[in-house]
């Protein structure tokens, strides 16, 4: 992997580049300098060789990709889409029906707005913090199109009206708070102190997955990795920009590890590029990758030659990688079997041992999530599942349940949609 | 599910516009093929109503019977400078209806400007459903943006009584601006203003649009201000000169007020184009021995001018307080649009350039912008387009009254819709039972000259000393402009809260009766023609009016 950089530290020494996810996982990528490279075309940097990723690693940010690409197939992003007239003549349906529907839909609205109100405005809007006027406007303007009480004109319940006035609300204070540089440092301010210093950033194409509630405390600010074992001064070695919200990674498609092996040959490094192409083609709708700084953006330069731009390094000291445990096999394997009860008991016999343990720790909460689907109980899944992140941002069961219930829920307003729509075309 | 008219209900010209199966709007012609149809109204000695073109060339004959600029009138009080104004040159009778409401008297009978605007609105329905072939009952109306709440429920309530639901009422600068740029989707961000100077109001309007998103920033305007002050100017200015020569006042013969109108309106027509034009009009009254007055002369467009400068002025503070309240200045609009007739006068142009710096731009078809961008609005309400939304704001301050007069703005003018506001009020005296809260609407900062929207009352206060009791008062105002007020008490959670049904002048009982008496007389009247409609249809129409289906037959 190539990355752009104006000094270039002595070949092997190790480098860490923190990769996060939408799902507000982070991904710890190890790798050495290989060598630094002169190129006229693409500038002094350094080839970095990375270290072959575990396998559920590699799971979860092709699940990321994917759970991307699915939400923006849906336009909606999982909100609510427009209602669209249907292409094909809908069948009669039964006006208890349509009460029913609606309510459901303005029960999907509420909790719409429910998680909204606990989001800043740079994720009600979907937008990066380090984003321009345009950007906002055209994210705001998205939402307009799906959110404004005219989108809701012709459905019989006022209540449905009202609550997309709600929300609609939200996503215009957002949007007066974000329209220009000034307001955006102001709020940016009020956001620094609060920011956590690792917990990564919150997916905020999840202000759409309703059943989905928030973490309280607002997101961090993008935040770049550093490389370990790097010289005190800020180092010249960039890493993949961080992703601002809603954003698919497109360097997690670049760098991924399938496509990077310790050698790059050069048709692995086209592999990648076709990748990123298609991720960035992803992140194309509401918000746009901002990368750009105003402190001026390092420029990387991507397999083919495409040129990106890279947020300077800041200098931290990252936490090191989060252990994953083997001795959390057996209950894992209690788990598969379906024995929920026993693989708590396991998890939360480990975690009481071995209290500095966050794996352990987020095992507990996640068999506690997964019981609570099996109650049915989604609200209280979701914020299980959220809460096992939160301690071991690299379970991959947690994640996957989370993107699974997304899915869900995008899939059931859809239905929900439809029906409507049923029955408010001619037939 | 029927189509949705859009209604541009003029002061002189009144225009009809659906969406057509390719979702593009298109403007309805008559069986006449005109596009667009007078907004006069005129009662035949029996009772048999006329509307449009017909009603227009009968005015002359009929001229104490022919009602025009009907929208000046609509939701007003009679005793408003500018409707009085308006009154003492109008051939017909304005007077004054129990509430104080300016009202129209046709053959001795009291008719209000609403049953007056609803018969327009029913030709229009039914040139729609002769062009269409479908039976329609709802539209989307437009007001300049300038109207307060009374003006639109009046306007609200004349298409209740056409048997039309008025699923919106849209502003007109806005309604412009949405048929300008549909057509300019996806060439960035432009920031427009819109001049809209019409038969009767003027509105202006500033507002972005990018990508489908027509967002207003600012709008501003006098709802008292169009092309009929202009012909009023002549009119006055002849009606003085016949004085001076003849002693015969004018005003006091309808007919010659009538041929006077029209006069002068053909002749700022003519001086829009030409530097000066000839007015004649032989045996206009007879003077005071009887023998015929023979009025002739020249007049050119420098004194049209000098008499209606200060007409002209009344443009400009209006449009700079809007720039000023979008927060731009001149130079910052890309593109100025005109809309409404008035705008073809040189002088107007010749202002409008000069305070935005810029050649404005001629719409192609000034007379049918604001009926196409109705249309394309009952296409994004009815779901037809969903690429496209519409940002409106608040026209007026809306406050709550302090002290004996004082007024504290809750929501600003120019607020985007929806909007809600929130303030938090406390006791002033120990052991307080009550607060009431008054809610106004308008620019004044003495409340009184503001219009009252309602009140709220919350009783029942828990006791303790003053400033122990809190109270919270939310002011909502939904797209629809319809207020509502809640307030309550923060210690034990009573609540009291209002939604503000704006009164047109006309309550519900009397809408209906109107509605049974207009239904009793076409069947009389059913045995006569009428233009461009279906007697038997209106009939049938006028009794689902007055008793609407149940919703699940509404197809």
């Amino acid at each position: 992997m190539f990355l752009k950089a104006s000094s270039q530290p002595s070949l092997g020494t190790l480098v860490r580049i923190d990769l996060e996810l939408p799902s507000a996982t982070v991904i710890e990528l190890q790798g050495t300098i290989a060598k630094h490279v002169t190129d006229p075309a693409r500038g002094t940097g350094i080839e970095i060789t990375l270290d072959a990723l575990p396998t559920k690693t590699v799971w979860l940010i092709e699940s990321a990709l994917a759970a991307e690409t699915k939400v923006r197939a849906d336009t909606a992003g999982g909100a609510p889409p427009p209602p669209r007239p249907p292409t094909e003549p809908p069948e009669a349906v039964v006006r208890s029906d349509v009460a029913e529907a609606e309510t459901d839909l303005v029960r999907a609205l509420e909790s719409e707005a429910e998680s909204l109100r606990k989001l800043n405005p740079f994720l009600v809007l979907g937008v990066g913090y380090e984003t321009t006027d345009g950007d906002v406007r055209a994210a705001f303007g998205e939402l307009t199109k799906r959110y404004h009480p005219d989108r809701f004109a012709r459905y019989q319940s006022t209540q449905l009206r009202q609550t997309a006035a709600e929300i609609f609300i939200l996503i215009r204070d957002a949007y007066r708070k974000l329209a220009d540089e000034n307001s955006r440092n102001q709020v940016l301010a009020t956001l620094k102190p609060a920011a956590p210093p690792k917990r990564p950033q919150t997916q905020p194409s999840a202000q759409t997955s309703q059943s989905i509630p928030r973490s309280k405390t607002p997101p961090p600010m993008p935040r770049i990795s550093v490389p370990a074992a790097i010289p005190p001064k800020p180092p010249a070695i960039p890493a993949p920009p961080s992703l601002p919200a809603s954003m698919p990674p497109p360097p997690a498609a670049a760098i991924n590890p399938h496509d990077v092996p310790t050698n790059p040959s050069p048709k692995t490094a086209e592999l990648a590029h076709t990748e990123l192409a298609k991720a960035e083609h992803l992140a194309v709708p509401v918000a746009q990758p901002q990368v750009e700084r105003k402190s001026g953006p390092i420029r990387r330069v991507t397999p083919a030659g495409g040129v990106e731009r890279v947020q300077p390094v800041t200098a931290q000291m990252p936490p090191g990688p989060v252990k994953v445990d083997n001795d959390n096999a057996d209950a894992d394997a209690l788990i598969d079997q379906g024995r929920l009860d026993d693989a708590l008991a396991a998890y939360r016999a480990g975690s009481k041992k071995n209290p500095s343990d966050r794996a352990l720790r987020a095992g507990v909460e996640l068999v506690e999530g997964l019981k609570a689907l099996v109650n049915r109980d989604r609200m209280e899944a979701a914020q299980r599942f959220e809460a096992a992140l939160e301690h071991d941002p690299s379970n991959e069961r947690a994640a996957r349940e989370l993107a699974e219930m997304r899915r869900q829920a995008t899939n059931e307003r859809k239905g929900l949609l439809s029906r409507l729509m049923g029955k408010k075309e001619p037939t | 599910m029927s189509r949705i008219l859009g209604i541009d209900l003029g002061t002189t010209t009144s225009c009809v516009a659906v969406l057509d199966d390719k979702g593009q709007p298109k403007t309805l012609a008559a069986a006449d093929g005109e596009r667009t149809t007078p907004s006069w109204i005129a009662w035949a000695a029996n009772g048999q109503v006329t509307v449009g073109t017909r009603a227009r060339r009968q005015a002359v004959t009929n001229a104490s019977a022919t009602v025009f600029g009907a929208k000046r009138l609509i939701g007003r009080k009679v005793n408003a400078e500018d409707v009085a104004q308006f009154a003492k040159l109008a051939p017909f009778r304005v007077v004054a209806a129990p509430n104080g409401d300016a009202w129209v008297r046709i053959h001795g009978q009291p008719i209000s400007p609403q049953e007056a605007a609803a018969h327009l609105l029913r030709q229009l329905r039914s040139i729609a459903e002769a062009a269409i072939g479908e039976p329609v009952t709802r539209a989307v109306v437009t007001v300049p943006a300038y109207f307060d709440d009374a003006q639109r429920q009046a306007t609200r309530d004349a298409g209740q009584i056409a048997g039309l639901d008025v699923v919106r009422i849209l502003n007109e600068p806005t309604a412009a601006a949405l048929a300008y740029g549909a057509h300019r989707v996806g060439s960035g961000r432009r920031i427009i203003a819109v001049f809209d100077l019409g038969g009767g109001t003027f509105d202006v309007s500033i507002m972005s649009v990018e990508n489908g998103i027509f967002e207003v920033l600012a709008t501003g305007g006098d709802s008292a201000l169009g092309g009929e002050d202009w012909d009023r100017r002549m009119l006055e200015r002849i009606v003085d000169e016949v004085f001076d020569q003849h002693r015969v006042d004018l005003t006091q013969v309808p007919m010659a007020l009538s041929r006077l109108r029209e006069a002068c309106e053909a002749a700022k027509k003519a001086l829009s184009v030409d530097r000066e034009t000839l007015l004649q009009l032989p045996f206009l009254a007879n003077d005071q021995h009887g023998a015929p007055i023979n009025y002739e002369r020249t007049v050119t467009r420098d004194q049209v001018e000098e008499l209606t400068k200060d007409l002209l002025d009344r443009v400009t503070a209006p449009t700079v307080r809007a720039l000023d309240d979008a927060g731009l200045t001149a130079a910052q609009i890309e593109e100025v649009l005109l809309v409404g007739g008035m705008t073809r006068w040189p002088a107007v142009q010749e202002i409008v350039e000069k305070i935005f710096g810029k050649k404005p731009s001629k719409g192609a078809n000034p007379d049918e912008v604001v009926a196409l961008g109705a249309a394309a609005y009952a296409g994004i309400l009815g779901g037809e387009a969903d690429d496209a939304a519409l940002l409106d704001v608040t026209p007026h301050d809306i406050g709550i009254k302090v002290g004996d007069s004082g007024f504290s703005v809750m929501i600003a003018r120019n607020s985007m819709l929806p909007v809600r506001a929130r303030k938090l009020f406390a006791t002033t005296s120990e052991d307080q039972k009550f607060v009431s809260i008054e809610l106004y609407q308008g620019e004044s900062s003495d409340v009184t000259k503001n219009r009252k929207l309602g009140q709220v009352v919350l009783d029942d206060l828990p006791p303790g000393p003053p400033g122990s009791v809190r109270v919270e008062l939310v002011v909502t105002v939904d797209v629809e402009s319809i207020v509502g007020i809640t307030a309550r008490e923060l210690r034990t959670g009573k609540e009291t809260s209002i939604t503000v049904r704006p009164s047109g002048g006309l309550s519900q009982r009397e809408i209906v009766e109107i509605i049974n008496r207009r239904r009793n007389e076409t069947s009389v009247a059913s045995y006569l023609p009428t233009e461009g409609g279906n007697i038997v249809r209106v009939t049938t129409r006028e009794q689902a009016a007055v008793k609407p289906p149940p919703p699940d037959e509404d197809k």
